[in-house]
């Protein structure tokens, strides 16, 4: 069962790894951030079942509620950056030239 | 079969290695789709088949969904698959690898796996009057949502619902 868990915990880190690092599109980095919040239900679910402890099955459900507004507020972002430059490429977004 | 949770969660992680290496986010979508299903097969392992339908009703088919919707819209002509960019296939193999590496360094050693279980309770049985009553942890949990956490539910639908004038808002560029 730990064995479970490490995949899991391992899936977040690469998940997390792939938000941190961008390539040409921007909307791959929020589909990371979702792969990090799957990964997130899924632990707390298993957690939640394997500690038998009932009341905390409610954390996962939360936290998908959670990730459903933070997905539709980043899925704006994108729409406006979308709508302005034509594509979602990170190499548009040039305005604060440091 | 006894290793079939552990195997789709191995598959799990192969599955995110393989929208992390970012390739176009077509096919990173197909892969998070298909590590949802791999969760909700581990989920279900423990015994939790509500929260694996909730993977699959509210996530996949909640989320993923509208991210289809917003690739299909911001996409380029030639999506590149894994096998068209060095650097895509590097990366996936470098993670690929990784994770071989990983059950490798698992499976060595000098315990037994005899004390690993790696099945899981389907119910939590009760001894009730005439016998044995079932209890089904993950619905009753959902259900106490409506109960005991009330305040959660109040919270998180009041949340979801000022999160469509974000939206709404922030699209039309009055942040």
């Amino acid at each position: 069962m730990p064995y479970i868990y490490i995949n899991i915990i391992l899936a977040f880190v690469i998940s997390l790894i792939g938000t941190l690092i961008y390539r040409s599109h921007l909307i791959s980095s929020l589909l990371c951030l979702e792969g990090m919040i799957l990964s997130l239900f899924t632990l707390n679910a298993l957690l939640s079942l394997n500690i038998n402890f009932t009341l905390s099955t409610i954390v996962p459900l939360i936290l998908l509620v959670f990730a459903a507004c933070e997905a539709a507020v980043g899925l704006a972002l994108l729409i406006i950056i979308s709508n302005t430059y034509g594509l979602d490429y990170v190499q548009n977004l040039n305005l604060l030239q440091c | 079969m006894m290793y079939i949770v552990f195997i789709m969660s191995v598959l799990y992680v192969v599955g995110f290695i393989g929208f992390s290496s970012k390739p176009s986010p077509v096919y990173g979508g197909m892969s998070l789709v298909v590590s949802g299903g791999l969760g909700c097969g581990i989920i279900m392992g423990s015994g939790g088949s509500f929260l694996g339908l909730v993977v699959f009703l509210v996530y996949l088919g909640g989320m993923m969904v509208v991210f289809g919707y917003t690739i299909a819209m911001a996409t380029e002509e030639y999506p590149e698959t894994w096998g068209s960019n060095v650097v895509v296939l590097g990366a996936f193999l470098v993670g690929l690898l990784m994770e071989v590496f990983m059950i490798m360094w698992l499976f060595s050693g000098e315990h037994e796996l005899v004390g690993f279980y790696f099945g899981g309770l389907e119910d939590l049985m009760v001894l009730g009057e005439e016998g044995f009553e079932y209890v089904r942890e993950d619905y009753s949990g959902g259900a106490s949502l409506y109960s005991y956490g009330f305040w959660f539910l109040a919270m998180a639908g009041w949340m979801l619902f000022v999160s469509i004038f974000i939206a709404i808002e922030v699209t039309r560029k009055r942040y």
